[in-house]
């Protein structure tokens, strides 16, 4: 099975975040990281490998720091990467940026293409299955499980409630896999230097810019949510407290 | 509670290595870069004999290169002029030096020195970020050929009789009971001629190398200070960038030895910080707190108010100087940097002296490769390098400094002065020195010495805008461990903390750890009703318990590869 991940550099998760001069975006300077149910989606596409033969190939687009995800991919097993290098593709919506990943891999016949659930910095969880729509190929989100099934697949959502959807696919299909759909494995030295040997294709913004048309989705503008929470101490007798307390759930707080 | 020790019954896989350099910091990048330099001559010159760079590794316990550099950070170019020529228009640069002053602090007032003593005087340095820095050196690294193997430690040394043989990786994937977890990856053992220990300050392997083969019996105890930092972003205008500023006095007393910088980064951010010795004779003494008392004072509260805090560290730096140094090089190992002491602690400046290490360190392992020989005979050489360099030119002038402020800061200034009227020599050649933790009180002989040390002592409370409790700024500094896996810090008794420590000397780890790590907890079957809990996730990688801990009973490893600060921008 041949496999594509499309992987994304995001800020460090709980990193103090510092606004840009703009305000639309947060400021370079802080330390970086792949995006958490993308080393999920990775994982993922290995066990496959490893249980069905195949090639996985990872993908990213960005600045050059993004390159550090496809080196930790690699390292962990990745046979190649593709990287999208360019400052540009960071103010690309997700529409654009699953073009420009349609456009990078037009030549490539992938038998699965797995992205992560969603970005831990935008949140959108559109470019998967935008990349679905491009392809003309179906699509499954939230996968907590993926078997061989017929010819296909078949795969396991999470709903909510503790509900889960079991579903059919054909092949080729795009998956959005969620984090903790398997166990993280960690890259071993012989990994991280064999790494250095596989092929990483540089694709470039020019390359991919006839396939991409005016983002439909900008940030207005960043802004740190003022606290409006009020913290109130009430204090007496414990019955007194109580009795307080009931009054201001009863009254104010309308929950009694 | 489990503590992280070497797992048994595990096989190691294996990899040969010509040079293995443990630790990415300024020493290990320059001593990598410096080694591919005489590699690419050698080969331009010998075709045929080509030597290859192939199985030339680094280890970094961090993330990513630089991540857990600390810093000032003022850079004296001299080293760097000889490493990479040209290298001011290409490396990450704060600032040139634009100013330097001096001001003695009292709780008021501060007083300006007519003029900055030579020592301090800064004009020709430059202010950098230690991280920015070393990330850029490692992308010069990288371009070598050389592996860098980042989010890797090295957790022991690999031994042939008394010969270091290599190091140990980490094992990943241990859980908190020190048990091997469904994605568990043993450490590698790369088998290497020649280990080079470029760890930093305190460092884990140096420390079990020296202690194994004896190697500093005859040498001055190494002493140290914490440096505790913050990054501040400013209103525009109040800091030049260059601008350099040292306190000495309050908020320490003359029993403790210490002081501040405030440098002037570009785009209105300064670093200002505070380095406590450790060596104080109070245990209550918290350096977070001093940096927040600091930052109280009249002279440095009206220099930051509008302004932000950005982020947070702390790292201890070696001061003891040229008699506490150990021995360089010997059977299959070298140590470089912080790790061996490389720092002026008259000018504060160490940086400088960790490259030119590493430089020559590399000159030696370079010469061995070359021979073959990577035995005592050769690798020992690095010792004579070092004393025919400027290295020692500018070191062992300052041989006694800090050893003159054992007694207190008046008799340290009286010392300093005699010092240099006399070359270094003062009264004797060798002044003696005493362990920084050797120095501390217990309780009942620091009863009623709180009064003008208060602004030391405990927790800081924090008022959120110009100071901040532990946890506050521990949250700046970006620190992240893998949560599931044994104690680093090892405390060989736990029993002691409930017991002696209490009672003695009010378990001082509560107040020394700048990251909240060490707390005592209610417990109602302890000896003194209260046990000692650890958050290991929370630290910092100082290794101020290692050094501070008044029975030495701390011994600090390196927890899982990858964890710990992110020192972005320090």
């Amino acid at each position: 099975m041949k496999i594509l991940v499309c992987m994304k550099q995001v800020p460090q998760k709980d990193a103090p975040l510092k606004l840009n001069e703009s305000a639309t975006w947060v400021r370079e300077d802080v330390g970086y990281e792949v995006n958490e149910p993308d080393a999920y989606a990775l994982e993922e596409a290995l066990r496959q490998k490893e249980k069905n033969g195949g090639e996985v190939v990872v993908i990213t687009a960005g600045p050059a720091r993004a390159q550090q995800v496809l080196r930790e991919a690699l390292a962990k097993g990745a046979d190649r990467a593709i990287h999208l290098e360019d400052d540009r593709f960071v103010t690309l919506d997700a529409f654009n940026i699953a073009r420009a990943f349609a456009e990078a891999i037009k030549d490539e016949a992938f038998d699965l293409i797995l992205t992560g659930l969603q970005s831990d910095d935008f949140g959108y969880a559109q470019t998967g299955v935008l990349l679905a729509e491009l392809k003309g190929w179906a699509h499954a989100t939230i996968i907590m499980h993926i078997e061989g099934k017929d010819g296909g697949i078949r795969v396991k959502r999470e709903l909510e409630s503790g509900f889960f959807q079991f579903v059919d696919m054909p092949l080729p299909s795009v998956l959005t896999i969620q984090s903790g759909i398997n166990k993280l494995r960690y890259a071993t030295l012989i990994g991280i230097k064999q790494a250095k040997n596989k092929p990483l294709r540089k694709v470039s913004f020019d390359e991919v810019a006839s396939a991409l048309r005016p983002n439909q989705l900008t940030i207005e503008r960043l802004y740190v949510p003022k606290k409006t929470k009020q913290t109130e101490v009430i204090q007496g007798s414990a019955q007194d407290v109580a009795k307080k307390l009931v009054a201001k759930l009863r009254d104010e707080m309308r929950v009694l | 509670m489990i503590f992280r020790t070497p797992m048994e019954g595990i096989d190691h896989p294996e990899m040969e290595a010509d040079v293995v350099i443990v630790g990415g910091g300024p020493a290990g990048m320059a001593c990598a870069l410096r080694l591919s330099q005489l590699i690419d001559a050698h080969n331009t010159a010998h075709p045929g004999a080509e030597l290859s760079k192939e199985n030339i590794y680094v280890l970094e316990k961090g993330r990513e290169i630089g991540q857990h550099c600390l810093s000032g950070a003022l850079l004296d170019p001299r080293s760097m002029n000889e490493l990479l020529p040209g290298w001011r228009d290409e490396a990450p640069i704060e600032a040139e030096v634009s100013s330097d002053s001096l001001y003695y602090m009292t709780r008021k007032s501060a007083f300006k020195a007519p003029i900055t003593p030579p020592p301090m005087q800064d004009h020709g340095n430059y202010v950098i970020s230690i991280n920015r820095f070393a990330k850029w050196l490692g992308a010069k690294v990288e371009e070598t050929g050389i592996t860098i193997f980042s989010g890797f430690a090295g957790s022991e040394l690999l031994y042939d009789g008394e010969r270091v043989a290599g190091v140990r990786t980490d094992d990943k994937g241990v859980d908190k009971s020190n048990q091997p977890k469904g994605n568990f990856e043993p450490g590698y053992d790369l088998k290497s001629k020649i280990t080079i220990l470029a760890e930093g300050s305190r460092g884990s392997l140096t420390k079990q190398l020296t202690g194994k083969l004896g190697l500093c019996k005859d040498r001055n105890p190494m002493t140290y200070g914490v440096g505790v930092k913050e990054l501040w972003e400013l209103p525009a205008g109040r800091v030049k960038p260059g601008e350099v500023i040292y306190t000495m006095g309050y908020p320490l007393t003359t029993r403790e030895y210490g002081g501040a910088w405030i440098y002037g980064g570009k785009d209105n951010t300064v670093s200002l910080g505070f380095v406590t010795g450790l060596d104080y004779p109070d245990p209550r003494t918290d350096p977070q707190h001093v940096l927040q008392s600091f930052k109280q004072h009249p002279f440095v509260a009206k220099l930051l108010e509008g302004g932000k805090m950005v982020r947070y560290g702390a790292k201890t730096m070696p001061y003891g100087g040229w008699w506490s140094m150990p021995p360089l090089g010997g059977d299959g190992w070298m140590i470089v940097g912080d790790s061996a002491g490389f720092l002026n602690s008259q000018r504060l400046k160490g940086i400088h002296l960790a490259i030119k290490s590493g430089m020559l360190a590399a000159e030696t392992a370079f010469e061995s490769l070359i021979s073959g020989d990577s035995s005592a005979s050769q690798l020992g050489t690095l010792q004579q390098k070092v004393d025919a360099s400027w290295i020692r030119q500018e070191l062992f002038p300052v041989r006694n400094f800090h050893q003159g402020f054992e007694h207190g800061f008046l008799s340290g200034m009286l010392n300093t002065g005699l010092l240099m009227a006399t070359g270094g020599h003062g009264l004797r050649d060798r002044y003696p020195a005493h362990s920084g933790h050797e120095r501390m009180l217990p309780l009942w002989d620091i009863m009623g010495h709180g009064g003008e040390r208060e602004q030391l002592l405990g927790w800081a409370k924090g008022d959120g805008k110009l100071t901040f409790d532990k946890l506050t700024d521990l949250y700046h500094s970006g620190t992240r461990h893998e949560e599931d896996q044994p104690a680093h810090l090892v405390i060989h008794d736990t029993n002691i903390c409930a017991t002696r420590c209490a009672q003695e000397f009010g378990n001082p780890c509560q107040f020394f750890c700048p990251a909240n790590v060490y707390e005592m907890e209610e417990a109602s079957d302890a000896p003194n009703g209260r046990r000692i809990h650890l958050n290991p996730s929370n630290c910092v990688h100082c290794k101020t318990c290692d050094i501070m801990d008044p029975y030495q009973i701390i011994t600090w490893v390196p927890p899982e590869g990858g964890g710990g600060p992110s020192y972005e921008g320090m």
